[in-house]
């Protein structure tokens, strides 16, 4: 490519993504003022965007207000999140280490881990019932399998040539581990968290489409129910939207830790 | 297989250095008797817990799933046997994949190469990519009713994604010095296309197909959850309405021997189609 | 074309960069005048950022100079092609074809049949040393043993020019010294005009007919020129070998 050619960045290049946007936005209000789509099938971005202003404030028709639906959803999302880091980090941890960690713990991950997420729904609900901790634990159950992936490669991918270091000054096993292995570990895991929260917030989703009375994935079901399509395109965005922002967080948090280490990969 | 544990290990001065406690060390240490002996006191517990009065009602033992699933094999259940219902949810799949393919591969192509296209279409795609295909459900059921048409739409959703985004990635991120030493060859702008860009980007490319396919397994169980009267997914929720947990674990078993399947054919052909090493762009 | 017209010669070339659309410009080269002779090895010898690459590259094709201008043979170079074949530090080989499809790329991309370009790709891998290996892919390869695929390659095209950047720089020291041996003796096996471009005084002497030696960064110029007529192959520990190496560092900013 020759560098004379990026003399000056057409116009055209600049304003193209604002064009593409706005021209989306039109077509859509378009498409349902003129008829051609019927208005019981798809809401105009005005009506959406008048349900969300009044969304946020008024609690009818589906019973709450969109700020409690977010918290809601958010919520339960973030319990199970955290139960995951906190069982799966250490977990996956310790089994890249400790042969005894992996043989024992191994087979019973191998035989979660090809269940997609969604399929522990059923199962969530019918023990714990369609209330917080059924959702909590679909959640723990999905988002453990990435921690747990991640947390292992990263130990295993340790220099080997470090802990060979680190035998010859005597360190034990457990020195090796919590002093090496861990700190060696980090950029993985932190992969791992990204991959988790994004599964934990598409299953939350899911969960709650199928089962639940409050939360963006109801207001979705809502929607159709009542037959309101503002209502569920409101959702959708407000679930595109929070899962966006939740994952901008996670970034930031990472940056603040690993400030200086160089980032790891995706788990597999 | 040989990982710093057991680089580790065999340095480790506590050791014993022979007889008894040295014969039983190694044998509780090696890890695929570990691996028996985890999924033998797993199923013991399994088991045990099953028979326990309080929780009986909500967890069968393994054998009675198995007796279930055999049974499902048999009888058929809203007009299917299990395979029927396995075979609807895997056709659904492999239609919605392949659309989500159609649309994503090239599109993905046509962003990489083109900048305009790529300024025109990133930010909508950018706009729809945090959606979860699920939250698409309610309007695609809305639109398409309960019927086939419904869930199809939700896998095409969910596979165009990652089909775009590895088949921009895996084409934007090829080394350009490859092209000056294609253009040093003789090659035209046509050649380029053909020599270079396409088996350069393809390794990404079908790393986002194994992503696809994964993604449209779980978007079709979660359709089938919400509103089918066949599937694996309407297997399962109908374990759950009729109480019949055995349905549910047994339905889940088969769920996740096919997606643990489905992705092991798919890594055997990238080996023979890709035999050359394969470079993940970040 | 006469006998005694030079192969490639480079008429007050010089190159600036531009970035940031046009805000940013960087001056690479400067009034460079060049002329090489048939069958003639000139090596330009020069430290890191003085615009080695860069020439070789608008003698190429790859880049086009700012001013001034380059001619093959008489006629204007106006982009990259067969005619010249360019070796590349990276190797830069299809990691997706094999050792064979790697080297008769080039005439396979000019439509030549296969078995004839199976035979044409089959005489130069054995010319670079690599017989048996025509199946094996690049990443099976050694770094050494990539780079012949890379000189076969560009052989198979039949150039009229062989242009060599830094091809060796990523190879260690006893990879690279026997590279060095293995260059004279395919260049001397088929003769062709080569440029070659390197950072290493020692690898230039060993090589070259004609060493010339450029400084300054940003921009590069070109400097003296070294006529070397010692034997080939040429000894290290020579005595000539030795003075010339001397003088050449005296003048450049390179340690080796």
């Amino acid at each position: 490519m020759k560098p004379e050619a990026q003399e000056r960045e057409p116009r055209l290049l600049k304003i193209l993504p604002y064009l593409s946007l706005v021209a989306f936005f039109v077509v859509w209000q378009l498409l349902v003022d003129t008829g051609i789509v019927p208005r019981v099938l798809l809401a105009t971005p005005s009506e959406v965007g008048k349900l969300f202003i009044a969304k946020l404030t008024q609690a009818q028709p589906d019973g709450a207000v969109l700020w409690i639906h977010t918290v809601v959803s958010l919520g339960e999302a973030l319990i199970g999140y955290l139960l995951a880091l906190i069982i799966g980090i250490p977990l996956g941890l310790l089994m890249g280490w400790f042969v005894v960690a992996e043989g024992l713990a191994r087979p019973l991950f191998e035989m979660i881990r090809p269940i997609p997420p969604v399929a522990w729904i059923p199962l969530a609900i019918f023990w714990f019932g369609i209330g917080m901790s059924g959702k909590v634990f679909i959640i723990w159950a999905c988002a453990v399998v990435p921690c747990v992936i991640n947390a292992y490669t990263g130990v295993r991918m340790t220099n080997p040539t470090l802990i060979q270091m680190a035998r010859t000054y005597g360190a034990s096993d457990w020195q090796i581990f919590t002093k090496i292995c861990i700190p060696s570990a980090l950029p993985m895991v932190f992969g791992g968290l990204q991959i988790a929260l994004a599964l934990a917030w598409t299953t939350l989703v899911a969960a709650e489409l199928i089962a639940s009375d409050t939360g963006l994935g109801f207001l979705i079901n809502m929607g159709r129910r009542l037959l309101r399509p503002d209502m569920i395109v409101l959702g959708m965005l407000m679930v595109g939207l929070t899962g966006f922002g939740i994952g901008i967080l996670i970034d930031w948090i990472e940056k603040k830790l690993t400030a200086g280490l160089e980032r790891g990969g995706s788990a597999s | 297989m040989n990982g710093p544990a057991e680089a580790a290990v065999g340095l480790n001065p506590r050791v014993y250095q022979s007889g008894l406690g040295a014969r039983l060390w190694a044998f509780f240490h090696n890890r695929y008797v570990l691996y028996g002996l985890s999924v033998i006191g797993f199923l013991l517990i399994w088991h045990w817990a099953a028979l326990h009065s309080s929780i009986a009602k909500f967890l069968p033992t393994p054998a009675e799933v198995w007796a279930e699933m055999v049974r499902l094999s048999g009888d058929r259940l809203a007009g299917k046997t299990l395979w029927g219902h396995l075979w609807a949810s895997l056709r659904r799949v492999l239609i919605g994949f392949a659309i989500g393919l159609i649309i994503g591969v090239p599109l993905g192509l046509f962003m990489a190469l083109n900048k305009y296209i790529n300024a025109a279409v990133k930010p909508v795609f950018d706009l729809i990519k945090p959606m979860p295909p699920i939250s698409w459900i309610s309007l695609s059921i809305l639109w398409f009713g309960i019927g086939e048409e419904s869930k199809v739409f939700i896998i095409v959703v969910g596979a165009f994604v990652p089909a775009l985004i590895n088949s921009y990635n895996g084409i934007r991120l090829v080394d350009p010095a490859l092209y000056d030493a294609i253009r040093m060859l003789g090659g035209n702008r046509r050649q380029e296309l053909l020599q270079v860009t396409f088996p350069a980007g393809f390794p990404a490319l079908f790393a986002g197909f194994q992503i696809a396919l994964s993604v449209a397994w779980g978007c079709v169980l979660a359709a089938e959850l919400v509103g089918a009267r066949s599937g694996m997914g309407y297997i399962i929720i109908l374990g759950m309405k009729v109480f019949n947990p055995a349905m549910i674990i047994g339905g889940m078993v088969v769920i996740a021997l096919v997606a643990g399947l489905l992705s092991l054919i798919l890594n055997k052909v990238e080996k023979v189609i890709c035999p050359w090493k394969r470079e993940l762009p970040q | 074309m006469s006998p005694d017209q030079p192969k490639i010669v480079c008429q007050d070339v010089s190159k600036i960069f531009t970035q940031r659309y046009g805000t940013v410009t960087i001056p690479v080269l400067e009034s460079i005048d060049l002329a090489v002779e048939e069958n003639e090895f000139l090596v330009i010898v020069g430290p890191g950022q003085c615009g080695k690459t860069t020439l070789l590259r608008i003698m190429a094709g790859l880049e086009t100079p700012s001013t001034g201008r380059v001619s093959l043979d008489g006629q204007p170079v106006t982009g990259p092609g067969p005619d010249r074949g360019l070796v590349f530090q990276k190797y830069m080989l299809f990691p997706w074809r094999t050792v064979v499809g790697n080297v008769e790329m080039g005439p396979k991309l000019r439509g030549v049949p296969k078995a004839e370009r199976r035979e044409i790709a089959g005489h130069y891998i054995k010319l670079v040393g690599l017989e048996g290996f025509e199946k094996a892919y690049p990443h099976q390869l050694s770094g050494g043993m990539k780079q012949r695929v890379g000189i076969a390659r560009a052989y198979a095209n039949n150039p009229k020019v062989m242009l060599l950047d830094e091809p060796f720089g990523q190879l260690d020291a006893q990879t690279r010294y026997l590279m060095e041996q293995e260059t004279v003796r395919i260049w001397e096996a088929e003769k062709r005009t080569v440029i070659f471009v390197t950072n290493n005084i020692d690898e230039a002497i060993y090589l070259g007919d004609r060493i010339i030696t450029m400084v300054g960064k940003l921009p590069g110029r070109l400097k003296s020129t070294y006529q070397v007529t010692l034997p080939r192959p040429r000894e290290h520990m020579d005595v000539e070998f030795l003075e010339l190496r001397h003088k050449i560092t005296e003048e450049t900013e390179l340690l080796l």
